[in-house]
């Protein structure tokens, strides 16, 4: 697994490529409760993500309720077929703010409403 | 001899994940699942796995984990072996599903991909015990 990190103004954009599993969300954790606190958004392009488990999802969730705690947007965007598949098992669609591309996730367009279908 | 069943024997070490799934995934692509469902079961051999990891062996990487993936008559049997701490029943599948605390939902993707799932406390260990059916499409 390989993490790209990129300012976009006030915004971060982290890119995921690779597997997400028990031997590396612990990593991915690491940089985005690091990155969190630096930007008034923080998105994930899941579009590179080839695999992801339960590990992987509670990262996610980890994230999201801090990024609450903190008053921060953390948006997901680019579920790709497999990632999705993971997110309809896990029942977690409904909790996360899922867009399409980063333009949306940037707030530059219309955001998939909470519960879409992925 | 008809069939295929492929034996492991791994270290509790989540490196060793990416190696079962990929050998897993070709095997139940054999077998005759489409891509959606061979990324299921892959999906629940290694959350089961995970567990192992975590929680009979703490994280530790030097426990064993036996693991045997037979295609039977109708689908696939799964079943694993370990010696670490055994699985507290009353904490399989006991988180709620579709809220947003983290953790739990390992059991619950078992559960829902595989049709059958127990757990074993037996003389030679902790035994995991899964299978799917193949359903042909009519």
């Amino acid at each position: 697994m390989t993490i790209a990190i990129r300012d976009v103004g006030a915004a971060k954009i982290v890119e995921v490529d690779g597997d997400v599993d028990l031997g590396t969300s612990s990593t991915l954790r690491k940089t985005l409760f690091a990155a969190l606190p630096e930007a008034s958004i923080l998105a994930l392009n899941l579009k590179a993500i080839r695999y992801i488990d339960s590990s992987g999802i509670a990262t996610l969730i980890e994230v999201l309720n801090d990024s609450r705690r903190l008053n921060k947007q953390f948006v997901l965007f680019g579920l790709s077929t497999a990632v999705a598949e993971v997110f309809r098992l896990t029942h977690v669609v409904r909790i996360f703010r899922i867009v399409e591309t980063e333009q949306e996730a940037l707030g530059d367009g219309p955001a998939r409403p909470a519960g879409g279908s992925v | 001899m008809t069939g295929f069943r492929v034996n492991f024997e791994m270290a509790s070490d989540a490196r060793y994940l990416p190696v079962v799934r990929g050998a897993v995934g070709a095997l139940t692509a054999a077998i005759g699942w489409d891509e959606t469902e061979c990324r299921a079961i892959v999906l629940a051999l290694d959350e089961a796995i995970a567990n192992i990891i975590r929680h009979a062996y703490h994280g530790r990487s030097d426990g064993l984990i036996e693991l045997q993936c037979r295609q039977s008559a109708d689908g696939l049997e799964i079943s694993m072996l370990d010696s670490g701490e055994p699985p507290d029943p009353s904490r399989i599948c006991a988180r709620e599903v579709g809220c947003d605390r983290p953790g739990g939902l390992g059991t619950h993707i078992i559960r829902d991909v595989m049709d059958s799932v127990s757990y074993q406390r037996t003389e030679s260990g902790n035994r995991f015990l899964a299978s799917k059916r193949l359903r042909k499409q009519p």
